[in-house]
């Protein structure tokens, strides 16, 4: 719990700032963390603030504090001037440089790149430039990535960020070098600037204040939620010329930059106010489209619209709050830690596993159809056990209602069909549409063909029919028939998809 | 006829952004599972984090590149020269035994250019023959789209890059008995006799769904929502092939990282459900204490590919298995202050099946660590005139060599390799 209640601090230095809708620029300016209780006491500070929880039991309770300057077993003293250890938002959280650990040879520079890559939107290493010999430059010069010309046009730029992280161990843990920083490096600083000595205490507070200047964080802000409300990153300037589709695709990014910066400048005028980028991006066509008014065949228009619309696969964790909000109760299968479908379905681990698949494998295609069939097997008969105004699938119809034995009967069915569509898929259909016939003609189908197949048993499944304990009547065949249906609309797109 | 030109006709003909081959379009009407996929079957080794080719198959022991031996040790096995490690290994498979069993069938490159020394470009380089771009698939991805894309399992990964290019869905399946799960989705808890549905439901379910995809190929769609229908349908359908993987699946988990996944991989070969694997152990970046490192990894490393092999031979698909194994970086002909060694962007790459003649060591570093150049077309060394061979050169080889060079899917992700600098014979 106490594991759980730290590892949670970063997410909720971030809902803190968004709920109480202050500048998300303290994502790196924070001078405060996020506690709860128990994190408190093991920061020393659990006396002083006890008063301001509600409930001090609650290990996901958290508030706001700033944590007093640290002390070595020794008596040494961390060095500020405040007296408090600098936050810096998650710049200075032990959790974000943990998981971005350093070593004697790597001297922070993966903490500088992931800075540019979190805050800037930069990914330095996305596009390496190419060496003549990489090998002979670095055998040629004594210190290659301060002499050498195609090593020093990106050392330049990251190992004065590198060195702001200095006073930082492999840990996360404030632990300065005993030598010293690297002489044999760009001494620390931001774009140019060195940091100021009176700074050196502070110097990711410094490294934060710069970088909300910069207007590539707010850029970098919407390209991240963008990611979260899409499920995939903003497009890439297309480079290659000769490809015939160039125009096309260059068209497409140019479009959407223009949203992104709009958006952007929205949110730098709105003092930073996280709410107003997802307000605004799902405003947006981008965003809000969802079908073509003509079809777009040829591939020159495909190509542009390629990154229109949300059309994402729901992830481990929504497929089960979906399934939760649909059936009141979630499958648990998909995101428990224990789980071995979590990472099977494309989820990540964040250690090992840390990109989500966002196309179906045919591993998940077979966990899809194991889902449809569970979900509807422990669903289907307990709703039809219940008096009809209690059920959340079945309201409108009954098991004795017989395709094929009157219209009211069949206008019933294709009435529970309706509602069955707007229920599990958000489709407004009306009932003689081509969806519901489809699935009307399935049911029909099914209840059919159980007719003409000799020896099936007149009650439900074992697995699947069984309600307190007793195996459900179905002489007709229909609760069987309706499980199919709901088993069918499950492993459908507008279900699986958002 | 021009690449521009060629590339136009693709996308004219729906290649370029339309479903991926083998998933199913509006013409296709199978409500069946794919044909089993017959081999060849590729994977692809990773020794993730940069492994130190003078303790493997480039060895030196001059210059103090080497404090574990002395040029005078190195051993040799036919055409090949290795590392004596040996006596300085706890676990695992040595050099010696290694190239005692495997050397005849080896066929190893030295004085591989990665061009840069920093994981992510590198991993990235050798894994698609591409340094500045995102887009490029994997070989492994590639591969598998072009060869068995209606597989569910056909590029499976087990970590390092594995971008597909939007070409093939990877698939990731962390533990062997996952599989047994997935074989048989239409029964309670996988248990076939125990269905969820009779068969005449799954059949009018599975006729539906068809019906429903066909349907909307008129509908004026956004070309993702087009494109993901597709795949979703093509993924649930192609799923159906996961049973024939349960007889393969062994009783036994092993113990190794490398053998656990190899068991997944050769499973899923053996079932016809999967082209190709991308197998990977890591934390080879040996910045501090190289040696013990290095000492430990590549015995693991070795052991896992002779367990590949060995266990294709007893599922009598070895003669169809292409094996490559490699790493995105060298490791410094120097030790640092930390008796380890930095990264380095030198280093050597492994072949091992049918049709890769072997006892053959092609290229060279020098006393120094650097890369002698060769020529291309003798793939004799040649200081003066040689080339620097990079992972571009190697994934031509490899594309011509699976016979996927001429695909439009490798068409569409081109190497820019000059006619005059293409390796000649590199496979014998």
């Amino acid at each position: 719990m106490y594991r759980e209640s730290i590892l949670r601090e970063p997410l909720e230095l971030i809902t803190h700032i968004v709920r109480t809708n202050r500048p998300f620029t303290e994502l790196v300016t924070a001078d405060y963390i996020m506690v709860s209780p128990y994190t408190a006491r093991g920061y020393g500070i659990y006396e002083e603030l006890k008063d301001q929880f509600k409930n001090t039991e609650d290990p996901f309770e958290y508030i706001p504090a700033k944590v007093p300057a640290l002390k070595s077993r020794s008596g040494k003293v961390q060095k500020t001037e405040t007296g408090f250890y600098p936050h810096a938002g998650f710049l200075s959280m032990f959790h974000y440089l943990r998981r971005y650990p350093t070593t004697e040879t790597n001297r922070n520079r993966l903490r500088a790149r992931m800075y540019y890559q979190h805050f800037l939107g930069i990914d330095v290493m996305e596009l390496a430039p190419r060496v003549t010999d990489a090998a002979a430059v670095t055998a040629k010069f004594g210190i290659p990535t301060m002499q050498a010309a195609d090593c020093v046009v990106c050392h330049k730029t990251i190992d004065p960020v590198a060195g702001l992280f200095q006073v930082y161990n492999a840990d996360g843990h404030v632990g300065p070098r005993k030598e010293g920083w690297y002489t044999d490096m760009f001494g620390p600083g931001f774009e140019g600037e060195s940091l100021p000595e009176t700074e050196q205490w502070r110097a990711l507070q410094w490294l934060g204040e710069r970088t909300i200047k910069d207007p590539r964080f707010a850029v970098a802000m919407v390209e991240h939620v963008y990611y979260i409300l899409l499920g995939r990153k903003t497009l890439k300037a297309p480079d290659d010329i000769d490809d015939p589709l160039f125009v096309a695709k260059r068209r497409a990014y140019q479009e959407q930059r223009k949203l992104i910066e709009e958006v952007a400048l929205k949110f730098t005028q709105s003092e930073f106010n996280l709410k107003v980028v997802f307000k605004a991006l799902v405003a947006s066509d981008f965003y809000r489209v969802d079908g073509l008014a003509t079809l777009a065949e040829h591939p020159r228009r495909q190509a542009e619209l390629d990154d229109v619309g949300v059309v994402r696969m729901l992830t481990p964790e929504q497929l089960e709050r979906k399934i939760a909000a649909v059936f009141g109760e979630r499958w648990g299968r998909l995101d428990n830690r224990e789980s071995q479908f979590k990472i099977l379905y494309g989820g990540i681990d964040s250690k090992s596993v840390t990109e989500r698949m966002t196309d179906p494998s045919g591993a998940m295609g077979a966990i899809q159809r194991i889902m449809a069939n569970d979900v509807a097997c422990k669903n289907v008969a307990v709703d039809f056990s219940k008096p009809a105004n209690e059920r959340r699938l079945f309201p409108l119809i009954e098991l004795n209602v017989i395709p094929g034995t009157g219209d009211e009967a069949d206008a019933q069915i294709r009435q529970a069909i309706v509602y069955l569509h707007a229920h599990l898929l958000g489709r407004t259909h009306a009932a003689n549409h081509r969806e519901v016939e489809r699935t009307f003609q399935l049911f029909a189908g099914i209840i059919s063909d159980a007719k003409a197949t000799k020896g099936l048993e007149s009650r439900g499944s074992y697995f699947c029919e069984r309600v307190d304990d007793q195996r459900m009547e179905d002489s007709h065949y229909t609760l069987r028939a309706w499980r199919g249906v709901v088993t069918y609309l499950l492993r459908q797109h507008d279900f699986l998809y958002e | 006829m021009k690449r521009r030109d060629f590339l136009e006709l693709c996308g004219l003909a729906g290649l370029g952004l339309a479903a991926p081959v083998g998933l199913p379009t509006s013409g296709r009407s199978a409500t069946k599972e794919p044909e089993a996929y017959e081999g060849p079957y590729y994977v692809v080794f990773n020794a993730s984090g940069g492994w130190d080719t003078t303790y493997l198959m480039d060895p030196k022991g001059v210059n103090n590149i080497n404090r574990l031996y002395q040029e005078g040790d190195i051993l040799t096995q036919g055409a090949h020269r290795l590392a004596p490690i040996a006596k300085h290994i706890q676990g695992g498979m040595s050099n010696e035994d290694f190239y005692k069993k495997y050397g005849n069938e080896l066929l190893v490159f030295n004085g591989l250019d990665y061009s840069v020394n920093n994981h992510s470009p590198c991993s990235r380089y050798m894994a698609t023959g591409k340094l500045d771009s995102l887009a490029y698939p994997t070989f492994a991805a590639l591969v598998a789209a072009c060869k068995g894309s209606a597989a569910p399992l056909a590029f499976l990964t087990f970590g390092q890059y594995s971008a597909t290019g939007n070409l093939v869905p990877m698939a990731r399946v962390p533990y062997l008995h996952s599989l047994n799960l997935l074989a048989n989705a239409d029964a309670v808890s996988g248990t076939a006799q125990h269905p969820y549905h009779d068969g005449f439901v799954v059949d009018r379910i599975e006729q539906a769904l068809k019906e429903q995809m066909e349907s909307r190929v008129s509908d004026a769609r956004l070309p993702r929502e087009e494109r993901s229908q597709s795949m979703l349908y093509a993924a649930q359908l192609n799923s159906k092939a996961l049973q024939r993987v349960t007889p393969y699946v062994p009783k036994n988990t092993p113990k190794e990282r490398l053998s656990q996944q190899a068991d997944i991989a050769l499973a899923s070969f053996k079932a016809g459900v999967c082209v190709s694997a991308n197998l990977s152990i890591g934390q080879f970046d040996s910045h501090n204490n190289n040696d013990p490192d290095q000492m430990k990894l590549i015995p693991e490393f070795l052991a896992g590919i002779d367990y590949l092999l060995t266990k294709a031979e007893e599922l009598k698909i070895r003669e169809k298995l292409v094996v490559v194994v490699q790493s995105e970086m060298g490791r410094t002909p120097n030790y640092n202050q930390g008796n380890g060694k930095d990264h380095w962007s030198i280093g050597s790459i492994m072949f091992i099946g049918q049709g890769i003649k072997g006892n053959r060591v092609i290229g060279a570093t020098d006393e120094k660590q650097f890369l002698v150049p060769i020529d291309p077309k003798s793939l004799a060394l040649d200081k003066e005139k040689g080339i620097r061979v990079r992972p571009e050169h190697i994934h031509l080889v490899l594309r011509q060599f699976a016979g996927i060079d001429n695909h439009a899917f490798s068409k569409q992700f081109p190497l820019e390799v000059p006619e005059a600098e293409r390796l000649q014979g590199l496979f014998g």
